[in-house]
Parts: structure tokens; sequence; C-alpha cells
């Protein structure tokens, strides 16, 4: 290392020594050594830079003078060769950062040095923290009253590691002169060299905080979860902690966005022994922003789970979501769809299942397609903002009217009415060349929408899980469930020789057919009351008036069914049902504040504990020590309120919700509700019904499994720590 | 459309699963047991400077210190230069500990090292280890999770890390720094020896980063 300046810096330390012996030693004596000393120390003073291996270091002072209570602003500004760096204040597995020591005249003191946000520095399986290029770490001085005013000497020892793949500690000693003056100057004159680096310098620097923003952090069984809200959507960002040993540097820092900042995941040291009472660290965020921050303790909802996923995770939900996908065949929302085409196999004959074969193939396409459709809407939607889930289509009033109204259509021509293309009871020989391949395909496509309520019981989690996943691990598991929902028809059609298990032709197959109709009808009164309960009479009035005109549709197909001009009419009057439906949603948006709030089941007795759920509810209570119970449901999922019925309203159980005092919500997402869609995403989950009990003192929710029973709802009770408010509500009143 | 067509959408299904998982087992990082202060410290066998096979397991019974070594670093220097190291191993090798230097510097890196060279800087510094252990493959370095030379190690009887980080408090290359710094490792060799607990065993460990290979 070259040291330069050396020989002024040992007279200085004379000097400091002479001025301590000051009082004791006569006055004159005293003077004549001053005077020695301004003469000789000006000439010896060291550079105020130095050019050493790797790098150049320098002392930055934008002023030409120091006065007390001014900026005094100064920096200590290194220049890199490419490749080399020095260290932040935390330098992370190996280096240590600059070090400056000041011998300085009385009366001035130097600020330590603050550090600009870093770069992780990744080295082999470690990660370093520093700069490349250039850095200045600004400080300043502080200039007493006491201090002397004339020329003052600033001596500095300067200390650093420089590393690229090996590493030099570095020295040098540094020094400047600079007027001192009594009071701020006139006319204050700058060096614009030095201004120019300090100023780029200083804008580098973290900034602290905004107060509007906030920053907390909880412990997870592997390290810490920082959750930081700064009003906006952050894609990147890079967590350096202050304290070493709190974090293992060269893990990398999962980072899931939310709505008004973002989340990462930070992996503890190993030998970590207690966590920290805060996380203090800079932050670093998108287009250079970066902020000083200190999270204090706190919950922090964890982001679904996502890309780190194992192999063996994405099987299981492949392969739970292909078992459910084959479990909706007997939905009794599919069903019915899925009957007509059992109907066509049992009828067709042996010279025709060659062609079966391909229409069980254009089927699973029509499935497949409109899987990975929805899935692709889906993604798309949320990918520009929109916050859905599941299901969503359902909290569409003009979707649920369509459904409603294509339902029923089909529910009359079942019942006979008339004949359509999905019809069996063709006087020709060939069913499935009337039919054709399109018919193949969107009963495939039907299916798929009918089936998507269905989901639910035993395939949110997968759905939620899917959902949440990197695109390719979405489409593998949705794939998988479109195949699922497929496999029983096209086994069938690939394997002719089946079909003798199935039973033979005959006339049961028409009042099979009709008996059809009435679950149908039934999925139509469903439709029909989520709608009313959602959107209220308005709506349901349309749609009723829907259901005349799609009855008298039907009639004029029924009474003249081989007329072009009574299809021609039949197809009109659909069409005005279509308008009616998008009329019917601009009746339901304005009804939509009158009827907000209670939907599904409404006021029934012993409903009244239960209250509206919102975020701020659940951390009140909780903060009140009180234990909450969520119940996310819509009025449109069947299996929401089969479970309400069954477990959550029978008095056993609330008799049990009453004795813990557990805080009861209902997060109702008949309609589609941003805040429950992201308390849901939270949770990793995507659809209703979730259940998910919240305990003071513990950092995450207990879900309840999607299928509920009395026993199940209990456990949960049970579990709870007694209840330690003495307001025990009586139950019922 | 025929059963041609399905087997071949078949395969594609199948083919993508398998790409799926061949891309998830290759980023999931292997997640090795990594060494840790309190917990048993993690087994290893490697070759010394003489050729000779050494199994941490074959030291049961007696205290065991781990030296993360590179030449060429002038934090090992201060060390070495000023004879600190040499003393500490004279000194705690006569107490019955073994004393091992482990050298994780890849081919081509600083502080690589043939066997002769090693034995030749040995004799040079007349450092006094039980054995220098060569880890051009960071083998034993990633298994402890070495970060820096020298980083330290101090692992009991009964195979317990007891100590981790740095050699002493002063992270510093200068050799004036040795005199009156406080020595974490003959700190926690000797409380250990006097049946006590270690007060610091953790710290962080000072100096140049280990030289992997990348």
């Amino acid at each position: 290392m070259k040291q330069l300046g050396g020989i002024g810096s040992g007279k200085l330390e004379v000097s400091m020594i002479c001025r301590s012996r000051l009082a004791v030693r006569s006055l004159p004596f005293a003077l004549v050594l001053l005077l020695m000393l301004a003469v000789s120390l000006p000439a010896q003073t060291a550079k105020s830079y130095a050019d050493v291996a790797h790098l150049h270091v320098q002392l930055v002072v934008p002023q030409s003078e120091l006065y007390p209570g001014g900026p005094n602003s100064a920096g200590l500004y290194f220049k890199l060769e490419p490749g080399w760096h020095v260290y932040w204040q935390n330098a992370g597995d190996s280096g240590e950062p600059p070090r400056i020591n000041w011998i300085l005249p009385e009366g001035i003191t130097a600020s330590p040095l603050q550090f600009p946000a870093p770069k992780r520095l990744p080295l082999g399986p470690l990660m370093d923290f520093g700069y490349e290029d250039e850095v200045l770490f600004p400080f300043s001085f502080d200039v007493s009253k006491s201090a002397r005013p004339g020329l003052a000497i600033l001596d500095a020892k300067v200390s650093w590691l420089v590393c690229r793949e090996v590493c030099i500690p570095g020295k040098a000693e540094l020094g400047m002169r600079l007027m001192v003056a009594a009071s701020a100057p006139a006319s204050p004159t700058t060096s614009s060299a030095d201004e120019d680096l300090w100023k780029r310098g200083i804008g580098l620097l973290p900034a602290p905080l905004p107060t509007a923003d906030k920053a907390l952090f909880a412990v997870t069984p592997t390290g810490f979860r920082l959750g930081v809200t700064t009003g906006r959507r952050e894609t990147t960002a890079v967590f350096f902690p202050e304290d070493q040993n709190i974090i293992d540097n060269p893990s990398p820092q999962k980072l899931s966005p939310t709505k008004d900042g973002l989340v990462l995941e930070l992996k503890k040291d190993t030998n970590l022994q207690a966590n920290p009472a805060q996380l203090k660290g800079v932050l670093e965020l998108s287009s250079g922003r970066n902020y000083e921050l200190t999270a204090l303790p706190g919950t922090v909802a964890a982001p679904p789970p996502a890309p780190t996923v194992s192999a063996a995770q994405i099987f299981r939900a492949a392969g739970l979501a292909f078992l459910g996908g084959m479990l909706l065949n007997l939905m009794p929302c599919v069903f019915p769809v899925l009957f007509l085409k059992g109907l066509a196999l049992v009828q067709s004959g042996a010279e025709e299942r060659h062609r079966l074969r391909a229409h069980g193939l254009v089927y699973t396409a029509g499935i497949l397609v409109s899987f990975w459709l929805l899935v692709g809407v889906l993604l798309t939607l949320r990918a520009a903002g929109a916050s859905l889930g599941w299901g969503f289509q359902f909290q569409s009033p003009i979707f649920l009217m369509l459904m409603a109204g294509l339902l029923f259509f089909l529910g009359l021509s079942l019942a006979g009415q008339f004949e359509i293309g999905l019809s069996l009871t063709s006087t020709g020989g060939s069913l499935i060349g009337k039919q054709g391949y399109a018919g193949s395909f969107f009963t495939g496509v039907l299916a798929v929408i009918v089936a998507t309520p269905c989901t639910a019981p035993f395939m949110g989690a997968a759905l939620g899980y899917a959902l949440g996943a990197p695109v390719a691990v979405t489409f593998a598991v949705f794939t998988a469930l479109a195949l699922g929902l497929a496999a029983p028809y096209l086994a069938l059609t690939l394997q002719p020789a089946w079909t003798r298990f199935l039973p033979r032709p005959g006339a049961w197959m028409e009042v099979l057919k009709q008996a059809v109709s009435v679950p149908i009808f039934m999925t139509v009164i469903w439709l029909a009351w989520v709608l009313a309960t959602a959107y209220g009479a308005a709506a349901l009035a349309a749609l009723l008036s829907g259901f005349l005109l799609l009855a008298i549709a039907g009639w004029f197909l029924g009474r003249w069914p081989a007329k072009r001009w009574a299809t021609v009419v039949a197809v009109l009057i659909v069409a005005s049902v279509v308008g009616l439906a998008v009329y019917g949603q601009k009746l339901a948006g304005e009804a939509a504040p009158a009827t907000a709030g209670t939907a599904g089941s409404s006021q029934s007795a012993g409903s009244a504990a239960w209250q509206p759920w919102s975020a701020d509810q659940v951390q009140k209570s909780l903060a009140a020590g009180q234990p909450v119970f969520v119940d996310f449901t819509a009025s449109w999922c069947l299996s929401c309120q089969v479970n309400e019925r069954v477990a959550l309203r029978q008095p056993e159980v609330m008799n049990a919700f009453a004795a813990k005092n557990v805080i009861l919500l209902k997060a109702d997402w008949t309609r589609h509700d941003e805040a429950i869609t992201q308390a849901l995403t939270a949770l990793g989950r995507d659809g209703v019904p979730a259940y998910a009990l919240y305990v003071p003192g513990e950092t995450s929710p207990r879900l309840l499994p999607e299928v509920l029973t009395p026993g199940v709802v209990l456990d949960a009770i049970n579990s709870l720590p007694a209840t330690r408010s003495p307001a025990q509500t009586s139950n019922g009143q | 459309m025929s059963s041609r067509h399905l087997k071949i959408s078949f395969i594609a299904f199948v083919f993508v699963c398998a790409a799926l998982y061949a891309t998830l087992r290759f980023t999931a990082r292997a997640q090795v047991d990594e060494a840790r202060v309190g917990a048993q410290a993690p087994a290893f066998t490697a070759t010394d400077s003489r050729g000779q096979t050494v199994s941490l397991n074959e030291f049961r019974g007696k205290f065991v210190v781990l030296e993360w070594h590179n030449q060429g670093c002038p934090y090992t220097r201060k060390h070495y230069v000023s004879g600190n190291m040499q003393a500490l191993q004279k000194e705690w090798t006569a107490k019955g500990v073994e004393w091992f230097t482990v050298i994780s510097s890849a081919p081509g890196e600083q502080g690589y090292v043939t066997d002769s060279e090693e034995n030749a800087y040995l004799a040079k510094m007349h450092a006094d280890p039980t054995a220098a252990l060569l880890d051009p493959d960071g083998k034993v370095g990633r298994l402890y999770g070495a970060k820096t030379t020298p980083e330290m190690y101090v692992i009991d009887p009964e195979g317990r890390l007891i100590y981790e980080g740095a050699i002493d408090n002063r992270p510093t290359p200068d050799v004036e720094d040795i005199k009156g710094a406080d020595n974490y490792v003959s700190d926690a060799l000797s409380e250990a020896m006097a049946g006590k607990a270690v007060a610091t065993a953790y710290t962080r460990p000072y100096g140049c980063s280990v030289k992997y290979r990348d």
C-alpha cells in the first residue's frame, strides 16, 4: 500500500500533544510553538486524494469555507477500477466497510460516514454488499463557535478493503486545508468539481421511509416475512439488513408484490439464536428509490404459495385435479349435460363407434380449450390488476342471467317441448352425424361452464394453489382437471367394448331424458335465487321475463319443428333475451347499493351473531384479545350454503363459539369484492368456501377444511386457548 | 382424429410434465444439513497435504479446531506473519486439540495449493496444525458454510459445534491489532475445557471471502 503524507500526520500528533500541555506551560512558549507549526504544517499536509492499487480515494468538500451552523457537507469518494468493489456498512458474508479516523483542530468534529444503498455482489456461494465503479460516502463537519477562525488542517486516516477475486486492504492519509469562518460568508464560494461529485453521491443515500408507509415483519419457520406498504404495487425490491448475522445473505429474497406494496421472504442466518426486536436495513425499490426502514414485529399476511414449489407438490395437485375432474362428472350441474352424451353412446351402432372415438377427442378438446381459456382470461385480468378469484364469472349478473336462460332452454327441450341439436330422438339413423363435431365440442364447453361452481368443495385448495403458482404449473393443473373431467366419456369412446356394460337402448331413454330436466330446472332455480339475493327483485323480474320469452321461442320450435321461419323467430326471441340480460345487468347495477350486504342465507334465526367482515374488524378484535372466525362465502356457492346449514348454524356450534367469545364475521363474496379477494389470496385460497380462525397471538390464521361438519368446527373451537375476556356475552342475545 | 392423435397429445402432455419436473428439480437448491452452532458438526472426510485421509468422526472424544485458510489473503497473512496462528496451533495441540487448516480455494483461485506447495508453506511459516486439509472442490467449506479466511470452528468431544466465526474481535488486516485482541477461539476452548458454556459461540467471521469455484 502506498502511504501518503506520513510526515505531515506525525507532526500533527506532536501538535496535539503540545496543545494538551498548553494549560500548564507558559503562554509564550506555546505561541512560539504554534507559530512554528503554522509555518511548517501547510507545506507538509497530506493531499486530499490518493491513487493507490485499484482505486482513487478522495476527500470531497464542496464549500471553500467552514463555519458554525453551516451545512459543512463533505464526502469520502472512491473511484474503482472495473470489477473491484468496496463495501457497505454491513459488508455481507465477507469484506469490511471503509473506515475513517480524523485528526481535527479543536472545535471541529466530523460526523460518521453515511452509506448509500449498496448492490448485491454474489461471490460463488457467498453474498457481499457493496459498490462498484464509484461511490461517495457523505458526512459533515460540525464547527462549534469555539473553533478558531482561519486556516484549519483536517487530517484523516482512511482504511478500506477493496476486492475483486482477491481482497486488498488499503490505507491512506488524506488531508485538507480549509478556512474556518466565524459566521456564514456573504457569498459562499464552492468548488464546482467537488460539488458535482458530492451532489451525485448525496442523491444515492437512502431516504427515511415516508411516514405514510409502513414496514412490519413476521417471524416464519425459515426466517422473516417483511411487509412494506408504499401505496403502490412493488415489483422489484431488495432488502439489505443493517445488522449482521440476522439474515442468510446469499438466499434469494422472494418478492410477492401486493396491491399497495410488497412482501419479501427473508431466510434467517442458520446460527441466529433469538429473533431481533426490529429489522433494520435499506430497501431498494424500482427506479432508484431507496428507503431506510425499521420494521417492527407485526402480522404480515403470507403471500399466496408460489414459485418455490416442489415437483411432488405439483404432481399431487395435478393428481388431485384429475380425480376432482372425474368426480365433477357426477355433480348435479354437470351430470345432465354428460348424460346426453352417454345416451348417444348407448344408441350408437357398432359401425359408428369408430366415429365416436373422434367425438370423444373433440369433446375433450372442447373441455381443454374452455378450461385454458377460462384460466387464461383469469390470469390476464389479474395481471391487468383486477383481483378475481375462481368462479369470478358468477359475480357477473349478465353471466348469471345468460347461464340461467341457457339451462332453462335446455330444460324445456329435455322436458319435451321441442327438439334441438342436442336431442336424441331423431328419426334418422345417425345421431352423431346430425349432431356434428361442433356439437361435441360445445358439449365440452358447456360442461366446463356449468362445472365451475361445483369445483369448490374438493378443488378449492388445488385451485388456489394452481392460480397462485407459475403459469406453467397453473396450466398443468388445469389440464389435469380438464382431462379428469373428460376421462370417463373419453374412455368409453376409446374402448367401445366397455359400452357393453351400458344398458340397451329403449323407451326408458325418453323417460330418463325428461326426468333429467328436473335437476336442470333445479339448477335454474338456484341461479335465479343467487341473482335475486345479490341483485334484487328487479333483476329477478328481468330474468323471469327472459324465461317467458324463451318458453315462447321453444313453443315456436316445438309447434313447427321443420319450418325455417320458426327457427328464425326463435333465434330473434333468444336474441331479445340476451338484450334483456344486458338490460337486467343495468337494473342490477342500480339496485346494487340498496341490496348490498345481506346476500346468502340472509337473516335467518341464529345468524344475528354474524357481522359483516372487514379486515379492520379482524384486527380490532384480535387486538382486544378475542379470536375471530371468518366465513368466506357466496350465495352462488352451494357447498358454502351446505356448510352453513349443516355445521356453522347448528346450535351446539353457535354455543361453543359464544362460550369462547369468538367474533363471527361473514365475508360475502357473492359480488365482486376487492378486499375479500385479497383476504382470500392471503389465506392461499382462490375461492369460496374458506373458513379461517384467527387466534390472538398467532401470526397466521388456522384454516378449516372446505367441507365442514359440526365436529370439525367444534374441534377447532375447543383447541382455542381459554378466553381471557371477561365480557362473556350470553348466547343469542 | 384418431388414436394416433391421442397418443401424440398424451406423449406431449407427459413431455411437458417431465420438462416441468426437471426444471423444478434443477432450480431447487440442494439443501444440505448446514453447520449450526450448538448442533452436531457435519461429518466430513478429506485428504491432507501428506496424502492421508482424515475423517472428522475419528476425532470424537477430542476438541477439534477448523481453520479456513488462504495464504494469499491479507487477513490470513496478518495472523501468520505475526506468528499468532502458529502460536495458537502449538498452544492448543499441546493441550490435545486436533487442529485442521482447511484450504477451500478452487484451482486457479487465490490460495489454491498443491500438496508440496502447502508442505513447503507449513515448513517456512513454522506452522504446526495437526494437518492441512485440501478441499479444492469446496465440499467441506460449503458443508460448514465457511465464508471467510480466517474463519474458525471449534467442535467439542461430543462432536457438537461450539464456536463458529471470527478468530478475534479486531476485523483488520493489521498485525498491530493482534496484541490486545480478544481471541474467540482460545476463549471457546478454555471455557469448554473448564466445563463452562461458551459465552461467545457465534460471531461474524471477518477476512477475505473463501475462493470457491463459482
